[in-house]
């Protein structure tokens, strides 16, 4: 019984391990830019934006 | 088990910050955002707090320049990256408790942050050394209140914990939350003023100048992927989301965490509050609440913060809220660590324990996966460019009065030598002379205005009619050399001729000095005073803390002479 129960929160918290990590990388990898190609002719470089 | 005890959490925390900076502990220089270390830095009056601008890299700056001259700028950068993430693990996981379980969750959640993945991009070294002692701060602050000692540790703490305002301020909160008593109020006062002299008294001389701009409030807590005060509970929310991680942007993985930080910390109330007792963790909650509070004012009440900043001196300091998440961080590892022991004290058999446990210490990587190999390669180290050292030997060789101006005038670069990742200007920080730079903010291509009384007297000197003219201009304003970048964006700035000889013509730099007289930018003899009593309060630190090491060196001595 408590080999059962071993391998069921193995699963568990491995696929939940898993998967957590799978969907963030397909996530930080499919992400849309998060800001726009750089403009030579601007003067200033932005230290950042709040978008 | 007991080497396994004692050496699984260092381990741990060592291949935690070696996964997070991967690239960056390559050869060649981390620059990114407000991170610059160069090869050498030269020590100079406005790094002890003499310059027109705020102090804001008083003393980080002063110390880097003191220790590279014994340990190479980009070995040094190295140290203080590496060192100080894993001393962050390492403080949490004592924090933490004796179990081992607890010490690796505890290390976990402290390194795979958000709070130091964010902060570590937009370069905030000095923050992040606050944070790697803050666990250690708590502990040594338990101590000197049992003991009544300062100790051969917590001044060295108390220093590297105080490079800058903020974590200063961080620093000095941890240690008198937690160890401030009727006895040792005295001492424990006397250290901590004194380990922030210099940049209190530097302040305190620029107060004059010390109020920022009102729309300062652009630098409040934002919500990552998460509603802003959720993301604040999992220590993120920077303002910039240019250096947020892409999976803190979906809302999915980040409230995962959140519910998973909540549960656990839930749970591991009361057995953190039997064991640590209830003034350490009545100051961890205080310390808690005082991070959490400001960095929700930050979101909550921008205005009202911005306001702060425009009409209070020093009162932007609280702008950038999430800063002060840092002493949010203690009591959420020790906590979640507590909660993340008692759930699998709660299973049968130390196999599925152990496979709890193990999930529990990977669950922050897994939730922030892209944090890894330096946010997924982000963290590129650089090379600079051969004109930096020949226009630096060059002028070590015959230097010309007065200060350094670098134009284009704007304070940031971009420069694809630095895999176009933005950067402060490392040009005058890698020159030696003192320098003047635009201290204006472009955040969201909207220019915030600045504090330094000079920056508009440079412009002002560049928009006059001729060459000379503003030659002139500038040399009565203290400056002697003006270099100017040609691989960046010129801007009206980069473009205006200032008359002067030139001392040095490379590729994409190109250095002269102004002919006409440079007037001395003096620096009364109040300041002298005032900045060398403070200078000399931080280096009584040291001492205490050297001493105390050789006393405790000596004992330790005795003590195994006598009982061998």
């Amino acid at each position: 019984m408590q080999a059962f129960l071993i391998g069921i929160v193995s699963i568990v918290v491995g696929g939940g391990l898993a998967g957590a990590t799978f969907v963030g990388l397909v996530n930080s990898q499919t992400a849309a830019p998060d800001k726009s190609p750089a403009d030579v002719n601007a003067p200033a470089v932005d230290y950042g934006n709040t978008k | 088990m007991d080497q396994v005890r004692r050496w699984a959490p260092a381990a741990w925390a060592l291949a935690l910050a070696v996964l997070l900076l991967g690239p960056a502990l390559a050869p060649g220089y981390l620059l990114t955002y407000d991170m610059v270390w160069v090869p050498d830095l030269a020590l100079r009056g406005d790094f002890l707090g003499l310059g027109t601008a705020l102090p804001r890299a008083v003393p980080s700056d002063a110390v880097v320049a003191v220790l590279d001259q014994v340990v190479p700028g980009m070995l040094l950068q190295k140290v203080v990256l590496l060192g100080g993430l894993v001393l962050g693990g390492i403080g949490a996981a004592r924090l933490a408790g004796p179990s081992l379980l607890a010490r690796l969750v505890a290390t976990s959640v402290y390194v795979w942050s958000p709070f130091v993945v964010e902060r570590l991009w937009i370069g905030h070294w000095p923050v992040l050394l606050c944070w790697a002692v803050l666990p250690w701060v708590v502990l040594e602050g338990v101590r000197f209140r049992d003991q009544g000692r300062l100790g051969a540790a917590l001044p060295f703490l108390l220093l590297a914990g105080s490079l800058s305002v903020n974590a200063g301020l961080m620093t000095a909160a941890a240690v008198l939350a937690v160890g401030l008593t009727r006895r040792g109020a005295a001492r424990l006062v006397t250290a901590v003023v004194a380990a922030n002299a210099p940049w209190l008294v530097a302040g305190l001389l620029h107060a004059g100048d010390a109020t920022s701009s009102a729309a300062g409030s652009v630098f409040g807590l934002h919500g990552d992927g998460l509603p802003a005060p959720l993301a604040a509970l999992t220590l993120g929310g920077i303002w910039n989301a240019d250096v947020v991680p892409g999976s803190r942007d979906v809302i999915v993985l980040p409230l995962v965490y959140a519910v998973a930080l909540v549960a656990a910390a839930v749970a591991g109330a009361r057995p953190l509050w039997r064991r640590l007792g209830r003034r350490t963790t009545g100051a961890l909650i205080a310390l808690w609440v005082a991070g959490y509070a400001v960095a929700l004012l930050s979101w909550a009440a921008p205005d009202a913060l911005g306001a702060v900043a425009e009409h209070v001196p020093g009162g932007g300091v609280l702008r950038d809220g999430t800063r002060f998440l840092a002493l949010c961080a203690p009591l959420t590892a020790a906590l979640v660590a507590a909660g993340a022991v008692r759930l699998a004290e709660a299973l049968a058999g130390v196999p599925l324990r152990v496979v709890a446990g193990v999930g529990a210490a990977l669950l922050p990587l897994a939730l922030m996966p892209d944090a890894g190999w330096g946010i997924s390669g982000e963290l590129r180290t650089a090379s600079y460019p051969g004109d930096y050292a020949a226009a630096r030997a060059t002028l070590a060789d015959d230097r010309p009065g007065g200060d350094l101006l670098v134009l284009p005038f704007s304070s940031y670069r971009a420069p694809a030598w630095n895999h176009g990742r933005p950067v402060l200007d490392p040009l005058p920080r890698y020159l030696q002379p003192d320098y003047v730079v635009d201290d204006r903010l472009s955040v969201d291509g909207r220019l915030l205005a600045g504090e330094d009384p000079r920056g508009p007297e440079v412009l002002a000197a560049l928009a006059l009619p001729d060459p000379e003219a503003r030659a002139a201009a500038l040399g009565r304003i203290g400056i002697g050399l003006v270099a100017r970048e040609t691989d960046t964006p010129q801007g009206t700035t980069g473009e205006t001729p200032v008359a002067g000889t030139p001392v040095y013509t490379g590729d994409d730099l190109e250095v002269i000095a102004i002919d006409t007289p440079v007037r001395d930018r003096g620096v009364s003899a109040g300041w002298w005073i005032a900045l060398a009593l403070a200078w000399g309060s931080y280096l009584g630190v040291l001492a205490v803390g050297g001493w105390n090491v050789f006393q405790f060196g000596s004992a330790t001595i005795h003590r195994k002479s006598g009982s061998g």
